[in-house]
């Protein structure tokens, strides 16, 4: 049988969902019947979550056994050269923008006020994605300021589009 | 007949004025933005305008919120011509046929067959919408608790086995996850809050539209972040004007697209790119050029297009009628219907005869604008599709942080955007499909009330569950999806079928 890509992840994920799937079945055991409150028993808050749990821990069962049956212990092979090199770029652009879009959602916003917050947000972003260590000092100077021009933009036009033009409310 | 004929005509006379022209054409317009460039997807596009049109009329809002979805949806065809990226997922089959016909230099023509064939196609779907609609609703009013629980568990059920491609169990997962996640916050029948863990925010529930923005939005925003940068197929653009006699020649395609997109589109969560990719399919069985199929072919094409538009209003048909969303961008539609207070579901017909055949116009007058954008404004939305993905995706991020908040002002709603960001991307990259995990969110409460109901009415007994006639067409018919699905079954039937056939 031929080791799918995923196997592994999918071993990972379907023993996550073992747990998971039992410790929401726990959770939902433990909730109030309300029994005092008289209720019809077949009401209880806790009937639908531990059916619901109960798939989960099969759908998640079934998904590690797949796995395993498919090889998922087996050893993988290795990435070329190539693939490597553009699979370590890739986690790094994912981990850079998982990182601002986290610190900005999470940290700014709430803190500062709307318009600063994504002013910085976007200026770090465009910067941080368009640095070029092979840049001379005139081109990097030009797409900083092209960067700041786009975050000053943003900062501005969308308070103004959203709170003004549609009256809604910002963070 | 001439009853539904009447309404048609007085729903109209809502639209006739200046307001709704100027609200179709802006929302529209935004819409092919959203759609054309990747990373906005029309889900994601239909939940900011949510938020955006919060204070306008009900009617004029939905009206915007149609028109965009439209717009989107056909606007991704773009990106998929030019960039070989589908701006949406419902234009992934589009790719496979536009973007070679770019590659040879007929871009133009590639863009104006999915101009028309886009129009063609929600025209079909919105007829059906116009004659299904009020049947289905009056049809769902013999609906009981037991018939809703089925109707929840089959949605699910087909909705995982139909948008996850090889890996059935992964759509299942998705789906039941989706179930779960609704049953966070104070439950439907006693106000019992359910792990909310002490938590005020938690017991309030998990929104829809949060989830969403976080699934749709921030996923996508670092899915294409993480991929490689797309390069234009070209700049040159030839004739744009759609060729009538193309269209002519590929009737019978045009026609089995837009009926199987509709049939897809009404089935709950199994949305446009699923309609897209079974019309693509069927055209490709029937067709007499099967060889041109994924190297330009027009047919692939115009199947594509015709087929994923003509989802929209099919995804509508359940929405209105059973409160059950077809697809995610109608998922959203279904929420903002309440925010504005229209309840949908099997008493809509009672309640708010007009509002359907007024849904039938805004499917209308959005297909309207669409063709028209789509024939006049090509070279601008060129320019668009230029802009890096490095200054337009924090701005992408911005809007998402924007949507969840504006509806609640709370930012508990901007950290669960967050939360079904990073989750829905690991569950993405891990090739589970979004949309049963959508239709979870949105059916859990109903599976939840109506089961319980349905348990207190039988006292228990389960026997009523699967012999009540109508219970008993959606358990079989699930039943039936999940044997089909299991691997032994899969494999006895292919031996089963190579016997028949040699």
């Amino acid at each position: 049988m031929e080791t799918r890509p995923l196997v592994r992840a999918d071993l990972i994920t379907g023993v996550i969902l073992l747990v998971f799937g039992l410790a929401v079945l726990a959770e939902s055991y433990g909730m109030p019947r309300l029994e005092e409150r008289n209720i019809n028993p077949w009401t209880a808050p806790g009937i639908v979550p531990g059916v619901l749990a109960i798939v989960i821990v099969i759908l998640g069962a079934a998904l590690a056994l797949r796995s395993l049956a498919a090889g998922a212990l087996r050893a993988r092979s290795p990435l070329s050269e190539e693939e490597a090199t553009e699979a370590r770029a890739a986690t790094v652009r994912l981990f850079t923008c998982g990182a601002l879009c986290l610190v900005y959602a999470t940290v700014l916003v709430g803190r500062l006020p709307f318009w600063l917050a994504t002013a910085l947000f976007v200026f770090a972003f465009i910067v941080a994605f368009e640095w070029n260590s092979a840049d001379n000092g005139a081109t990097r100077l030009r797409r900083i300021g092209f960067a700041a021009a786009i975050a000053a933009a943003t900062a501005i036009v969308i308070p103004y589009v959203f709170e003004y033009l549609f009256l809604v409310r910002l963070p | 007949m001439f009853d539904g004929l009447i309404q048609l005509g007085s729903a109209f006379s809502t639209f006739a004025n200046l307001i709704t022209v100027f609200n179709v054409g802006w929302a529209t317009l935004i819409g092919i933005i959203i759609g054309a460039l990747p990373g906005l997807t029309a889900t994601m596009g239909v939940a900011l305008l949510t938020t955006l049109t919060y204070k306008m009329a009900p009617e004029q809002a939905i009206l915007v919120l149609i028109s965009v979805y439209v717009g989107a949806i056909y606007g991704g065809s773009r990106s998929a011509i030019l960039l070989n990226i589908p701006g949406t997922p419902a234009n992934a089959a589009t790719t496979l046929d536009g973007f070679p016909l770019a590659r040879k230099g007929l871009a133009g023509e590639a863009m104006g067959l999915a101009t028309s064939a886009s129009v063609v196609g929600t025209l079909i779907g919105v007829l059906f919408l116009a004659a299904i609609a009020p049947v289905l609703a009056e049809f769902a009013l013999s609906f009981g608790s037991f018939e809703y629980f089925w109707l929840a568990i089959f949605g699910i059920v087909i909705a995982g086995q139909m948008t996850s491609f090889d890996d059935v169990l992964k759509g299942w997962i998705a789906g039941f996850l989706g179930l779960l996640v609704a049953m966070v916050g104070q439950e439907g029948i006693h106000a019992e809050p359910r792990f909310s863990f002490g938590n005020s925010d938690l017991a309030g529930g998990i929104g829809l539209i949060p989830a969403l923005v976080g699934a749709f939005g921030l996923a996508e925003v670092l899915a294409v972040m993480k991929g490689r940068a797309a390069e234009l197929a070209t700049k040159a653009v030839d004739r744009v004007v759609p060729s009538f006699r193309t269209m002519w020649h590929y009737k019978r395609t045009i026609a089995r697209s837009g009926v199987i997109g509709t049939i897809v589109g009404i089935i709950p969560g199994v949305g446009e790119d699923i309609g897209a990719w079974i019309s693509y399919a069927a055209a490709r069985r029937a067709s007499k050029e099967r060889a041109l199929f994924g190297s330009g072919s027009r047919e692939g094409l115009i199947a594509a297009e015709t087929g994923n538009n003509a989802a929209i209003p099919g995804a509508l048909i359940p929405a209105l009628t059973l409160a059950v969303p077809g697809s995610a961008p109608a998922a959203v539609l279904l929420a903002a219907m309440l925010i504005h207070g229209i309840q949908p579901g099997p008493m809509i017909m009672i309640e708010a005869p007009d509002f359907v055949f007024q849904v039938v116009w805004m499917v209308i007058l959005a297909t309207i604008a669409m063709g028209i954008f789509g024939i006049l404004l090509t070279r601008p939305l060129l320019t668009i599709l230029l802009i890096p993905r490095e200054r337009l995706m924090p701005i992408v991020f911005v809007l998402c942080v924007i949507g969840p908040y504006a509806i609640t002002q709370r930012l508990f709603d901007v950290y669960v955007m967050v939360f079904f960001g990073i989750l829905g991307f690991i569950l993405r990259e891990m090739k589970y499909p979004m949309a049963p995990l959508v239709l979870g969110i949105i059916l859990g409460d109903l599976l939840d009330k109506n089961l319980r109901r349905a348990l207190v009415l039988s006292d228990g007994d389960l026997t009523p569950f699967f012999t009540r006639p109508i219970s008993a067409v959606l358990w079989i018919t699930t039943a039936l999806v999940i044997v089909l699905a299991l691997p032994p079954v899969q494999r006895a039937v292919t031996r089963f079928m190579r016997w028949e056939n040699p």
